[in-house]
């Protein structure tokens, strides 16, 4: 049941951010949910266990995207690895240090997409415009994480007895 | 510091493969996700415009009743037009011109955007079930909007005016000055690479030239704002207000050929 769950909460943030954020806009860029989720699955559960939603995360993203397909179906689990370890090393529950973690990921997965756009002959964007975009993102991003992150720390109310631990 | 095991390099290897899989896989599922979330994204549309509706009930009226005293306007024009038209038929006529017929176009609703900020994208509710192939020009009631550039069976997908990888070759009315107009990702088009003696200034309305097949010619795409000297000193550009209101967009009308 909570396997059917996270998908119904990939989708439904998925569906989100193509059919309502635009409105929440700010300079012209949206905060990007699809990575908040990846990163509150990658912090509160084992690889083996979330690496499935987070590849569909990025299959669905690719799919309403026009850019080249698989970026985020590759880059998602790479960061989902990257924060699975870092989260042994460090503490992620203070909410400036996830902010920090969430703003670094943002700006490297936007670094990334654009050089892949540029190197890869489809669509070029001016470097003015790249570097808005990919520090606003971020930004964004960042802020409103925190809120995200209650919402769903607060899910285990929601849920009958034990159906949000995993095993 | 992060240890790179064998583990690491298999999981590259493996990722490299899989990228170059899901690219040759790309329209098949790319069509398949498009055709299942169109309904979800219809309804979640239709539920926030609802929404919006109640919310903004008191904009709506002041709104309505503005554009009420507008239509009675431009009706009166329209009469007074027709007339116009009718005698340039009449002449034409007489002078043996061949006539124009005005394009076809097909309706759309707009459901979905793309979910990331590298590029200016709608998606709308019609495919190649409805006509729609890809290159077919979109525009709205006001104006110019953009181009198809991916078509499923029941939905496509619209690269809108303001992404910079779209080039729409336009005039400026008036003066008939040449430029090329494109996007900044933004609420606003850059025109670049006016020489610089060209005749533009603020306020000038700009349309599409019409010079390729790619798009019809007289389409507004909106009205100058600012016009100003590259840093190379060798040539201007012109930053336009778009016509349509990109942000808000409900309604298209792709233009069959």
């Amino acid at each position: 049941m909570r396997k059917w769950f996270f998908l119904f909460i990939i989708v439904v943030l998925g569906l989100l951010e193509v059919a309502v954020l635009d409105y929440f806009k700010i300079f012209g860029v949206k905060p990007d949910l699809f990575l908040i989720v990846v990163v509150i699955l990658s912090l509160f559960f084992e690889l083996k266990g979330v690496i499935f939603f987070v590849i569909f995360a990025g299959v669905l993203k690719d799919a309403f995207s026009i850019n080249t397909f698989g970026i985020n179906t590759l880059l998602l689990p790479l960061w989902s690895f990257l924060i699975m370890k870092l989260s042994k090393r460090i503490s992620i529950d203070n909410n400036f240090i996830l902010m920090a973690v969430i703003f670094i990921i943002t700006a490297s997965h936007n670094i990334i997409t654009g050089l892949i756009l540029v190197f890869s002959g489809g669509f070029f964007i001016p470097l003015g415009i790249s570097l808005r975009i990919a520090f606003l993102e971020s930004l964004y991003t960042a802020i409103i994480a925190p809120l995200v992150f209650k919402i769903f720390r607060t899910f285990p109310r929601w849920l009958p007895q034990g159906a949000w631990n995993w095993e | 510091m992060l240890k790179f095991k064998k583990k690491s390099l298999i999981y590259l290897a493996v990722s490299i493969f899989l990228l170059t899989l899901l690219s040759s896989l790309n329209p098949a599922l790319r069509t398949t996700i498009l055709s299942t979330f169109k309904y979800p994204l219809s309804l979640l549309t239709l539920i926030r415009r609802e929404i919006g509706g109640i919310i903004f009930y008191h904009r709506n009226l002041m709104q309505n009743e503005g554009l009420k005293r507008e239509v009675d306007l431009l009706r009166n024009k329209i009469n007074t037009l027709d007339e116009i038209y009718l005698e340039n038929r009449r002449l034409n006529d007489i002078l043996s011109l061949k006539q124009k017929t005005p394009y076809k176009v097909i309706a759309a609703r707009v459901i979905g955007r793309s979910p990331d900020n590298w590029s200016s994208v709608v998606i709308i509710d019609k495919g190649r079930y409805n006509g729609i192939k890809q290159e077919m020009a979109a525009m709205t009631y006001l104006g110019f909007l953009g181009r198809v550039i991916e078509t499923t069976e029941s939905t496509s997908k619209i690269m809108l005016i303001n992404d910079p990888n779209l080039g729409v070759s336009c005039i400026v009315v008036g003066s008939r000055q040449e430029g090329l107009v494109s996007g900044t990702l933004g609420n606003s088009l850059i025109m670049k690479y006016l020489p610089k003696g060209a005749d533009i200034k603020i306020s000038d309305v700009i349309i599409t030239s019409g010079l390729t097949d790619a798009y019809p010619k007289g389409l507004l795409i909106g009205e100058v704002i600012e016009v100003g000297e590259e840093l190379s000193g060798l040539t201007r550009y012109a930053i336009i207000k778009p016509a349509v209101n990109l942000s808000s967009i409900e309604e298209v009308l792709i233009i069959i050929p």
